[in-house]
């Protein structure tokens, strides 16, 4: 009996470990150089970032750090910043808003979805604080939202995979079956055929934002089926490591991955975020600020298109800088007509433009995608 | 040196040895800890000060310690009901997600047309039918196949895990919200089917609720014949057949009640904190903690409330680490503070049960 017992004891304390472990991916975390610096005089204004990821994640959440910290560059001691990471969704999360508000802080930043109910209940208790919740939707007098046009930039990117590719089968690794990604699988077959009319474009869920090993796992799936180019919607490089090792090419998304897969690497979309954190907290010591739902563009330099790399064909990338002129100074956009959708009826005819409505709901795949847009499959 | 250990069980154990052992186990975390805290260059004295005081200091503090507590308090009863019986159900996690899609469909479908306390309560029992409904297989399989439990029930939590993301993720189904199409999201439960809060706190009548359950519990297996039952199928299958126990109806009793327990933790979840289905903000690993509070709790109900408490308080503070000033603590402290504290109760436990003797072996010839 008493075997038995130890022996059931150590397996539930391996699983509760790995429990412990899983439930906040990934370890990295910070060190012990610090977001806050400490001095905390009066007059400086606080301002803190909730993190879903750790900003070790080479994409997502770094690039929200990276923000924060041009913010600190730019308003020096005016302001005073604190971070928190891996810090889950849901429930939960609401202790944490509220924490950060009762220790003074007058402007808070939430860059996850899951943040949004728990975020809207303390800002109703906290009027006096600015509350900034990235890719939501339900604002109030003091909770904006903020997000991006990031499909501006996968279409350039699509440009430079379509180019790229020799068995015009070209893979994506989606992340959850909703608008956001939708479209950016949209643009980035759209972008491809620009280039290349005869590609198609794979698509594998993995219902995952952040999970390197399940990531890298669905694009070697791509891989393995001849596809020799690989897009991604995740916060990791884990599909450029298997693009790497398979002697494919790889578009990755959030930063300059290149690093990783040097030889595979060919571009990605970015985001700045620094700049609009910047103007929110200026604003908001103004007095000037007010809320809203921001939706940034390449024009606003809150989407940027990663460095092309050389082994894009020169013609290729003069056409990818030329297109981004255009969608620029808005002389063109990603979603023009003629634009067909999967089963090959008519999205939009010849010239017709996406709305932003049309472009936040959009639930379907264009012609040349292959897989299921609900995320079946 | 020709010296081993003989492990000598102890025909007593002092009462107060199952206060002493989760208490030292608690200490040498912390002072493990406190090690790994100074070598990565913090100050560990500061870091427990802020980590109490987070924690239990304010009204705030306490309340929301108490409102992580909530679900251990249950996840804890659950894994504890069925671990003091050597039935090792570490699958509380899954039936937690079980719990919560069942109660979760009752808030939604009946919640509205109910007055507040049968939408609660029709939000409760499903939750605990669905958590039961999990178990069985685990439950039926143990009793009358002899198949490992422990295996049975860790890999259906994440068949639970997969239902959930894809009720909500996955498919347009009856609980996925189809207002909202940013992201897939939860439909919300009925007003009617929360359980209250206190105030403007964020804690309320589920601790209450847990904590009456707890002691239900403890009357159970302190008063009751079935409760007595199941400690006697427990300790010693040969004496209850003996004693003409029916052993596999206990054994299939005593799981699917841990299933159930697990099932109303995914409803007090669901009904005081989520509101609806959200398959992140419902795995947080708080079926897999229930099973470090039951084990330092020694399994005794009452004991899980205090430990809940405890472990909640380290689990909340986790995020005010993060903000403390000057230093920057990592939220992953205290979830390694939490694994630490599990392994040296668990050694802790090994000293309680047995005496520990220095042998000298007698020389070995060659």
């Amino acid at each position: 009996m008493t075997r038995r017992r130890r022996a059931g004891i150590v397996l539930a304390a391996a699983a509760a470990l790995v429990a412990a472990c899983s439930s906040n991916t990934a370890g990295s975390g910070g060190n012990a150089t610090g977001g806050t610096s400490g001095t905390g005089t009066a007059a400086k204004v606080k301002v803190a970032f909730v993190y879903v990821g750790p900003v070790g994640d080479a994409g997502w959440t770094k690039k929200h750090d990276d923000g924060r910290k041009e913010l600190e560059a730019a308003l020096g001691d005016k302001i005073q910043t604190t971070f928190l990471e891996s810090v889950p969704e849901g429930a939960e999360s609401e202790a944490t808003f509220e924490r950060l508000a009762r220790e003074g802080n007058k402007v808070i930043f939430a860059t996850s979805f899951g943040y949004m109910d728990q975020m809207l209940a303390v800002a109703a208790k906290y009027p006096d604080v600015v509350f900034m919740h990235a890719t939501g939707y339900k604002t109030s007098a003091n909770m904006g939202t903020y997000f991006g046009a990031a499909e501006e930039a996968r279409y350039l990117s699509g440009m430079a995979a379509g180019s790229a590719t020799k068995s015009n089968k070209l893979g994506y690794v989606a992340a959850f079956p909703i608008p956001e990604v939708i479209r950016g699988i949209n643009a980035f077959t759209l972008g491809a055929q620009k280039v290349n009319p005869n590609v198609t474009v794979d698509v594998v869920w993995t219902s995952t934002w952040f999970n390197p090993t399940t990531e890298k796992e669905a694009a070697q799936s791509l891989l393995n089926k001849g596809i020799d180019v690989i897009g991604q919607h995740q916060d990791t490089p884990g599909p450029g490591e298997a693009a790497e090792a398979a002697g494919a090419k790889w578009v990755g998304y959030n930063d300059d991955m290149s690093r990783f897969a040097p030889k595979a690497w060919l571009t990605a979309p970015m985001w700045d975020w620094g700049p609009l954190y910047i103007k929110t907290v200026q604003d908001v010591m103004a007095g000037t600020w007010k809320t809203g739902q921001y939706y940034g563009t390449m024009a606003d330099g809150l989407v940027k298109l990663a460095p092309v790399a050389e082994s894009v064909p020169a013609d290729v990338r003069a056409a990818i800088e030329d297109t981004q002129k255009k969608i620029i100074s808005g002389e063109f956009a990603p979603f023009t007509g003629p634009i067909s959708k999967q089963d090959g009826s008519s999205a939009y005819a010849a010239g017709a433009k996406a709305t932003l409505e049309e472009l936040l709901k959009m639930d379907y795949f264009v012609k040349g995608v292959n897989g299921s847009a609900s995320g079946k499959g | 040196m020709n010296l081993r250990i003989r492990l000598e069980r102890r025909m007593h154990q002092r009462w107060w040895y199952s206060l002493l052992a989760p208490t030292s186990a608690i200490v040498a975390a912390l002072c493990v800890g406190a090690v790994f805290l100074a070598v990565k260059g913090f100050d560990p004295v500061a870091v427990y000060r802020a980590l109490f005081e987070a924690s239990f200091t304010s009204l705030y503090g306490i309340t929301d310690s108490l409102s992580v507590a909530t679900p251990l308090i249950m996840t804890g009863l659950a894994a504890g009901i069925a671990f003091r019986m050597n039935l090792f159900n570490i699958g509380a996690e899954g039936q937690l997600y079980a719990g919560a899609i069942a109660g979760s469909w009752a808030g939604i479908a009946l919640g509205k047309n109910l007055p507040p306390v049968l939408a609660v309560t029709a939000v409760l029992v499903l939750s605990v039918l669905g958590g039961m409904l999990f178990a069985l297989p685990v439950a039926a399989f143990k009793a009358y196949l002899g198949t490992n439990e422990i295996i049975t029930s860790l890999m259906l939590t994440f068949v639970g895990l997969y239902l959930m993301r894809f009720l909500i993720y996955g498919s347009t189904s009856f609980w996925r919200d189809p207002a909202v199409t940013n992201f897939p999201q939860g439909k919300k439960i009925a007003n009617a089917a929360w359980l209250p809060l206190f105030g403007s706190y964020r804690t309320g009548w589920g601790l209450v609720l847990v904590v009456l359950v707890a002691f239900a519990v403890w009357a159970l297996v302190k008063y009751t014949k079935v409760g007595y039952d199941m400690s006697v199928v427990g300790s010693s299958p040969a004496a209850a057949r003996y004693a003409g126990i029916p052993s596999k109806r206990v054994v299939l009793g005593a799981l699917l009640l841990s299933g159930g327990l697990g099932g109303l933790a995914g409803g007090v979840e669901v009904a005081s904190r989520a509101h609806a289905l959200d398959p992140n903000g419902l795995a947080l690993g708080l079926g897999f903690s229930g099973i470090v509070v039951a084990a330092l709790a020694r399994y005794h109900p009452l004991g899980i409330i205090v430990v809940a408490v405890f472990l909640g308080g380290l689990r909340n503070a986790g995020a005010a680490l993060q903000s403390m000033p000057g230093q920057r603590v990592p939220a992953e402290v205290s979830l390694m503070l939490q694994g630490a504290i599990l392994l040296f109760a668990i050694g802790a436990e090994i000293f309680v049960r047995y005496r520990l003797h220095l042998v000298r072996r007698p020389a070995v010839t060659k």
